[in-house]
């Protein structure tokens, strides 16, 4: 036994009280502290100044491409959340109707791309998307095209199915656990009460399922929209976002000052629509 | 006093006689402490070269422009007696007071490198103030690969990357600063390292046009390679040169690579002496002895980099190469590149 004398006072609760309090503070909360207090500072001849000042934000909000390229950027994030919700919910819902066994080896079927690397991904769809991929070498053989589609050759387009690809199971997952939690009674309630299966779809399962809906869609908006590196490997000369902008601070353009400003304003988008996700999610309980 | 002989003496006496008995040999005992890229002081010529000299040759590999400028400064150079560095770099070493001057009469092997390289007042940054602070020793240029299928004649320009025949063809890439400096030299600008304002407009205009006519910018050449392999592309922008070429090569691509006549950017590593070196005469003999045209041709059969003492895929004989230098503002070009990259 672990836990000797008082549950509250011991020596055991209060370390691990420390340790679940104190991990969260020094790698999330401080490296976010930070960023905050760099968005703050400035640069001046190669060098980060630490002068307080909001001239990185005010640069954002004066400069012609930066508030742009976030519109943009967060149009395609709901364009790639409303895919995802729309390919995975039919999953979730086959999932849910499983039963046993079957249920969790398909779950782990969908979970399984998770556990491949994230780049690897990318790389393997690039060589389906290319010019003379995989894809289009496929249509042209079938006959259905004549000439390699460009529509999904390095562009905004690759980007967006590149992201949904990748973000599916994000959106599998809270549906899933959403569809499971409704009572199977209500369910037989309502055909008992002569309603058809479209019916009980329309007005038992998919307002009790909202509340996963919304957890998925703020989900994949939140992970989407701080990418860089699918935009980076997928996008081509005309896909670029604001994640991209970010990563150029650090690297090329070595401001980070800036950097972190822009990563700032990315993080209050993604806190936003997080709540918004979260008061919508609760009005619906 | 009796020398007491007993088992360390002789133990160290007879370790220490090869080396006592070779002292014909000039450094002999002596220490040669190089600091150096991977590839520009193999194990086999290190071995040749202590069997010649006599000396011990230590060689530290660095891995970044910013490594070697902590052990030479932190240590005020006394940590190293001869360094590589490029032309770029070196200029802030000469500025410290970090180098110590060539000796010409020392470097026989100087006098039959390319005649690209004889007189070393025409290579920008290696001299200053009528001396010679660094050797030239290995270098790249960053020119057009063209896939021979599908371009033809050979391209002689960079305007070939704003040829509407190749549109949604070409690879270019992803950073502001060469792409600023080699569009400068395509527009006939003297000094594309040192821009004004107003080419600065210029030249993002022109970039805004490469944009829409570019298939997407790379930034690896594994990741150039890919692209190369999953679509119809006929140019690529060859950031990685000679190294890009033959991974392309190798993986049954028919290309070539050619420096366009307006000059193509190139790097250059040199080998400068440390103002800590201990031994001015056998620093000069590793430089000397790199200088062979035996170990050049190692040196670009290895790495597929350019020589200076025999020719290769890097350079003709009459290509205009631009070294590199340091730009303006990096910061300035990079926020100018991400301005071009998010036009619609």
């Amino acid at each position: 036994m672990i836990f000797v004398g008082s549950a509250k006072n011991g020596f055991w609760p209060r370390l691990l009280a420390t340790f679940a309090y104190g991990l969260p503070v020094l790698l999330i909360v401080a490296p976010l502290a930070s960023f905050l207090a760099y968005s703050f500072f400035r640069m001046e001849g190669g060098q980060i100044v630490a002068d307080l000042s909001f001239g990185n934000y005010q640069r954002f909000f004066t400069d012609a491409i930066f508030i742009p390229i976030l519109w943009r950027t967060c149009l395609l994030c709901l364009a790639v959340a409303a895919l995802t919700i729309l390919i995975g919910f039919p999953v979730a819902f086959l999932l849910a109707n499983l039963k046993g066994r079957r249920r969790y080896l398909v779950l782990l079927m969908v979970l399984v791309p998770l556990l491949m690397s994230y780049i690897i991904k990318i790389y393997a769809i690039r060589s389906i998307l290319g010019g003379t991929g995989f894809l289009n070498r496929f249509l042209l053989w079938t006959g259905l095209v004549d000439a390699p589609l460009t529509l999904f050759v390095f562009n905004l387009n690759a980007v967006l199915l590149t992201l949904t690809i990748l973000l599916i199971p994000f959106a599998i997952l809270p549906i899933f656990l959403s569809l499971e939690r409704i009572p199977r009674d209500l369910i037989e309630a309502s055909s008992d009460l002569g309603a058809s299966s479209l019916q009980t779809f329309a007005r038992i399962i998919l307002p009790l399922s909202v509340p996963g809906i919304v957890t998925a869609a703020s989900f994949v908006f939140v992970l989407a929209i701080g990418d860089f590196l699918t935009p980076q490997m997928v996008g081509g000369q005309s896909g670029f976002t604001f994640g991209r902008i970010v990563y150029s601070q650090f690297g090329t353009a070595f401001n980070w000052p800036f950097g972190a400003a822009l990563a700032t304003i990315l993080g209050l988008v993604a806190i936003a629509v997080i709540a918004a996700g979260s008061r919508l999610e609760a009005r619906q309980r | 006093m009796t020398l007491k002989l007993n088992r360390r003496t002789a133990l160290s006496l007879a370790l220490a006689a090869p080396a006592i008995l070779s002292s014909s040999r000039a450094f002999a005992a002596k220490e040669l402490r190089v600091m150096a890229w991977q590839g520009y002081a193999d194990d086999d010529w290190v071995k040749e070269f202590q069997d010649q000299t006599g000396a011990k040759a230590n060689v530290l590999f660095i891995g970044t422009d910013d490594e070697i400028w902590a052990k030479i400064k932190g240590s005020e150079g006394k940590d190293f007696d001869v360094f590589a560095v490029n032309t770029a770099q070196l200029q802030r070493y000469i500025d410290g007071g970090l180098t110590t001057p060539h000796d010409l009469s020392k470097l026989p092997n100087q006098k039959e490198v390319l005649p690209r390289f004889q007189d070393l007042s025409k290579v920008k940054g290696v001299m200053r103030d009528g001396k010679v602070h660094s050797i030239p020793f290995c270098f790249d240029s960053i020119g057009i690969i063209y896939d021979k299928d599908k371009v033809n004649p050979a391209p002689d320009t960079f305007e070939i990357f704003w040829d509407p025949k190749y549109k949604g063809k070409i690879l270019a890439y992803d950073n502001g600063e060469h792409n600023f400096s080699f569009t400068a030299l395509t527009m006939g600008i003297e000094d594309p390292f040192h821009l004004t304002e107003e080419q600065m407009g210029k030249i993002k205009e022109k970039l805004i046009a490469l944009k829409s006519n570019v298939l997407s910018f790379y930034t690896t050449p594994d990741e150039a390679l890919q692209l190369y392999k999953s679509n119809d592309v006929a140019l690529i922008w060859a950031n990685y040169g000679q190294q890009q070429v033959k991974a392309m090569k190798d993986a049954g691509a028919n290309i070539e690579y050619v420096n366009p006549k307006e000059g193509a950017l190139a790097w250059l590593d040199t080998w400068a002496m440390t103002s800590g070196v201990q031994d001015v005469d056998l620093a000069e003999a590793w430089v000397n002895f790199l200088l062979q045209k035996k170990i050049g041709q190692q040196l670009s059969e290895r790495t597929g980099f350019g020589n200076t003492v025999v020719e290769t895929g890097s350079a003709g004989a009459s290509d205009k190469l631009v070294w590199l230098d340091f730009v303006e503002d990096p910061t300035k070009r990079s926020d100018l590149w991400n301005e071009v990259k998010a036009q619609p």
